[in-house]
């Protein structure tokens, strides 16, 4: 290895595995995953964010953290992004959809809201419904909100990883976590009472 | 040292000391959301080595800090698997799942402690435990069954923790007295069950695991024999602490 002029003073550096391998070709960027997060029990899930991930269930581990680690959490739920069917009144056309198909199966399809552009999407509830479409068009129909709001996203609930019951036990201790909110360490105060000492 | 310190002090020693471990990768994880989810779990580790230091300290043992910083590496209890150095994430990732599946059940035993501080602990971290065992399983299913490096890599790195896992169980000599108190049902049964629960995991990876009976379990962590390793590691984490044990925080 060629001489380093810097060298760092974290011994971490010092420690870390040599990985240079340039023969070695890259693999795919990993894909995105749309993370929904409810802060309280019985409050609507927000849309907080992509994470990238190599499948559903390796999403749903790494948005806990990215996403839930700060700030009161009763659930979470996440979906593939490809999964998470988009209408935007002003901009498209009603989504088309084949009502006469008598035999399509329903399923629930959970239904967001984007009030403005740049907001988080809120849930507001499920509808049955034969295809993302219909659930787009069914939600836009029975929607009586003023203004419009900008956009409505469907999801099919059998494609999103839900927090199971037995997990929701996961963020039992959030609130004690103090040291992970800045306001807990009272520098200044601290700082004050430091340059306040006679020398 | 009574039964139940010497048990208290061997978790928190564990805790502590792959919670060090394991926060060395802040900054360095393989992607941004596992740095963060990597981080947040060392520093639970470290949250819950803090309670049953606490809990040390009820007993008449010094003050948290005193026993996190100032002991020497002789006084630890910890096993070894805990304070090898972090080598590769696939050797970190391994040992999280080892050491993991282990602490969680060990934890899952200790709600039916008859020290009643002790079990309340171990029902309140419950949560933090079930996801930090989610995360372990998870990757290990992922990469156990991606491509032949991630597989080869987590074979090699298994086969080497293997023998320090082991040494997670190694029996305390207050074992009898631990399990007639029913402070807690022993290292033996700990064992069976963390063997289960590993191969269960394991069964849908290809990863294979060696007969249990061919591995030598690494033993002497308990007893305060311990690899070079644990000297660093402790020089490196009380450094500041130790230029002024006094200083308010």
């Amino acid at each position: 290895m060629k001489s380093d002029p810097i060298k760092s003073l974290d011994p971490r550096v010092g420690r870390l595995p040599q990985t240079d391998n340039p023969t070695k070709p890259p693999l795919d960027q990993f894909s995105t995953f749309e993370v929904f997060v409810q802060p309280a029990p019985g409050k609507p899930f927000r849309h907080e964010g992509p994470v990238h991930a190599p499948g559903l269930e390796m999403a749903y581990v790494l948005a806990k953290e990215a996403f839930t680690r700060r700030f009161t959490c009763s659930s979470l739920f996440v979906a593939d992004t490809h999964d998470v069917h988009v209408f935007a009144p002003d901009e498209q056309s009603p989504p088309m959809h084949d009502m006469a198909d008598k035999a399509a199966t329903f399923t629930t399809f959970e239904i967001f809201q984007l009030p403005r552009r740049g907001k988080q999407a809120v849930q507001t509830g499920a509808i049955e419904a034969t295809s993302p479409q219909e659930a787009l068009a069914l939600a836009h129909r029975q929607c009586t909100t003023t203004p419009m709001p900008y956009a409505f996203w469907a999801m099919d609930r059998r494609a999103i990883r839900f927090t199971s019951p037995e997990e929701q036990d996961f963020w039992q201790t959030l609130p004690d976590k103090k040291f992970r909110d800045a306001a807990a360490y009272k520098g200044g105060e601290k700082l004050q009472r430091f340059l306040d000492t006679p020398r | 040292m009574t039964a139940l310190q010497e048990l208290l002090y061997k978790i928190a020693d564990d805790q502590l000391i792959i919670g060090h471990r394991n926060s060395e990768w802040t900054g360095f994880g393989p992607l941004l959301e596992e740095d963060i989810a990597f981080s947040s779990m060392a520093q639970d580790k470290v949250g819950q080595s803090y309670a049953l230091y606490q809990m040390l300290n009820s007993l008449g043992e010094p003050p948290p800090d005193t026993v996190a910083f100032m002991r020497e590496a002789s006084l630890f209890r910890n096993c070894q698997l805990v304070e090898l150095p972090n080598g590769e994430y696939d050797f970190s990732l391994i040992r999280h799942f080892l050491f993991d599946t282990a602490e969680a059940l060990r934890f899952e035993m200790l709600t039916q402690s008859s020290h009643i501080p002790l079990a309340e602990l171990s029902k309140k971290i419950r949560g933090e435990l079930r996801y930090h065992t989610l995360h372990a399983n998870t990757w290990i299913r992922q990469l156990g069954s991606a491509t032949e490096e991630s597989i080869t890599r987590l074979q090699h790195s298994l086969e080497y923790a293997l023998p320090y896992a082991l040494g997670i169980f190694e029996p305390s000599p207050y074992e009898d007295e631990l399990i007639d108190a029913r402070i807690f049902a022993g290292e033996q049964a700990l064992y069976l069950r963390w063997q289960e629960v590993v191969e269960e995991v394991l069964r849908p990876t290809q990863l294979s695991l060696p007969a249990w009976g061919s591995l030598t379990p690494r033993l002497g962590g308990r007893q305060g024999r311990h690899t070079e390793h644990l000297a660093h590691l402790l020089e490196e984490m009380s450094e500041v602490f130790r230029i002024d044990p006094a200083a308010e925080w």
